[in-house]
């Protein structure tokens, strides 16, 4: 039996070597990427885990201390409140997909100028995010941005909202302005999907009676379901992680109310130089998004195989 | 009778299609033309009563936000140009080995690839930072450049092993039969038709250089390369309670956000084609 075994191992140690010989060429082509991916992802990751269960200055040296960055975590107030922000900014996502998806199937119905359109849809998405939060920044300006300047002067509202002093509404402005930023991403994959579902389709339920109800439900939902699912997964992360507006706007306040995981993390790290804690936030972050990761990896798949065929 | 039904609901589909539209160009232009009428206003005029048609323009703020921006869009243009090029050197083999070869580990290795996309990068900046400090790269260009690959390859790897997944399968063989190496054939007849691919991917990469604030806000310091987006959120972040200039602001944010508009323009084709999952 261990004879048996040992031979195996043999026998496949060898086929490993036959493989390598023959593909050599071809493994040296995906090398680069490979290395880069380890170097620059997968050895910092695996040093950020080690650095969660230490005491960990800016530039100092590290001491062991266990899980008691988590336990200080799970026991800080704050951190609930974080959550909870988290959670709820994370609707976004789905006002963006909202946003994308009527634009997608509003573009469709044009008959001219749709370059002109998509071009329009896409301007604050080529822009570096930081540069939209900017402007926003400057038009919700309670005392002389433009937004509240014409809603009072026309009498909308009696006076200015300072906002940035309340935390739903702070939140209700950084989710706002994050959809208004980056829904493009999710029109530009809907839309070349929406543009790929062949005609025929349409002609049937046509002549089968279907109206445009139906026919939304049951033909193009359907044929989009892999592209929306690919660009919820890649989108929900992304938004979670991306802190530059939620900064500019209202810097994680009032208190903690609008400081999402992500955000909470860069002040543990940057403002109060404690990158144990910092990559403890991380690590739970990484785990909530965990499995977002699988949809995506199943719809891709299934995506690429429809394709192919 | 059911026909009459079924024009109504066509008529208003489209009507409901068309306001779609109105409103979200609206949307998305508005504010952007509101921000070009500010940029070109003296500081005393944005805080009387709003209006869009500046009543005495000037370039004040087009000129002295250029000028303070000047070197910091080097530094960006530079650092997005690295990205680009580095990226493409690395992902263009890989890319046409997933493509067209067939090996042992394809799926597993192009998925571990491809889900990098979705790792929450935010969570490498700190291990990055002190890796970057003890290699001796930390506030360099080239540290930066380094550090976006991050970003970049695996998008990368997706759009152009698509374009090389696409070309005709016999082309390599019938360039060999006419006399070109493995490696000939794929610089003379791959490398010109997966061209559109290797653009859009190129822009891509430079945009997420351009644009990123993340790495760039933490991986240099003031006495290093800055690029120009980190040095609009120190005007307005962290609430350092000085009076902003608000004219100059806007200036500065268009300033930086031309370029990859201009560059999205241009690349557009190709980077919509690169986008059909």
């Amino acid at each position: 039996m261990s004879t048996r075994r040992l031979f195996d191992i043999d026998g496949r140690t060898e086929r490993y070597r036959s493989i390598l010989r023959e593909n050599w060429f071809t493994y040296l082509l995906i090398m680069p990427v490979l290395l880069f991916l380890i170097v620059l992802m997968w050895l910092p990751f695996l040093q950020g885990i080690y650095m969660s269960f230490n005491e960990w200055p800016f530039g100092g040296d590290p001491t062991w201390i266990g899980a008691a960055n988590y336990e200080f975590l799970l026991n800080w107030e704050p951190f609930y409140t974080s959550l909870k922000a988290t959670a709820i900014f994370s609707l976004t996502t789905v006002f963006q997909l909202g946003v994308a998806l009527a634009a997608a199937l509003a573009v469709r119905e044009l008959r001219r100028g749709k370059s002109f359109v998509s071009a329009a849809f896409l301007l604050s998405y080529t822009m570096p995010p930081l540069v939209i939060g900017t402007i926003w920044a400057y038009l919700l300006e309670p005392d002389f941005g433009p937004v509240f300047g014409y809603l009072t002067e026309l009498n909308v509202l009696e006076e200015t909202i300072y906002w940035g002093s309340s935390g739903p509404m702070s939140l209700a402005v950084v989710m706002f302005v994050t959809t208004w930023t980056f829904w493009p991403f999710m029109f530009l994959i809907i839309s070349a999907s929406l543009e790929s579902i062949p005609e025929e389709l349409y002609e049937s339920a046509r002549m089968y009676g279907a109206g445009p109800v139906q026919t939304f439900l049951r033909v193009t939902l359907p044929q989009l379901k892999s592209a929306i699912l690919v660009a919820l997964s890649i989108r929900i992360i992304w938004n979670m992680t991306k802190i530059s507006q939620v900064l500019q706007l209202t810097n994680g306040g009032p208190g903690y109310d609008t400081s999402i995981l992500a955000v909470l993390l860069y002040q543990f790290a940057y403002e109060r130089g404690q990158m144990g804690i910092s990559y403890a936030i991380g690590i739970i972050l990484l785990v909530m998004t965990l499995g977002f990761v699988f949809v995506f990896i199943r719809e891709f798949e299934r995506a690429s195989e429809g394709a192919g065929a | 009778m059911s026909t009459t039904g079924y024009d109504a609901t066509g008529v208003t589909l489209k009507a409901t299609a068309y306001g779609v539209v109105a409103f979200l160009v609206l949307g998305n232009l508005v504010p952007f033309l509101f921000i070009l009428s500010v940029s070109f206003m003296p500081p005393s005029e944005f805080f009387t009563d709003p209006h869009l048609v500046p009543y005495e323009p000037t370039l004040e703020a087009w000129t002295s936000g250029f000028e303070e921006l000047r070197g910091n869009l080097v530094n960006s243009f530079l650092i997005g140009a690295g990205t680009a090029l580095l990226a493409l050197a690395i992902t263009i083999p890989g890319a046409y080995a997933f493509a067209r070869k067939e090996f042992y580990g394809k799926t597993a290795g192009f998925y571990a690839i491809i889900s990098a996309m979705m790792f929450p990068y935010i969570l490498l900046v700190i291990p990055i930072m002190d890796l970057w400090t003890a290699l001796g790269v930390y506030n360099t260009i080239f540290g930066m450049i380094l550090a976006y690959q991050v970003f970049v390859t695996p998008f990368s790897i997706w759009i152009l092993r698509d374009f090389f997944e696409n070309l005709p399968t016999d082309i390599e063989e019938a360039a060999q039969v006419y006399g070109c190496t493995q490696f000939t054939a794929f610089v003379r007849v791959i490398l010109p038709l997966a061209a559109p691919g290797i653009v859009a991917v190129g822009f891509l990469a430079f945009l997420t250089g351009w644009n990123d604030f993340l790495f760039a806000n933490l991986l240099t310091t003031g006495t290093g390369p800055v690029p120009a987006v980190p040095v609009l959120y120190g005007t307005i972040g962290g609430g350092s309670g000085e009076r902003v200039y608000w004219g100059k602001l806007m200036a500065e944010t268009l300033i930086i956000g031309t370029p990859p508009t201009i560059i999205y323009l241009v690349a557009r084709n190709y980077l919509e084609s690169a986008f059909s999952v």
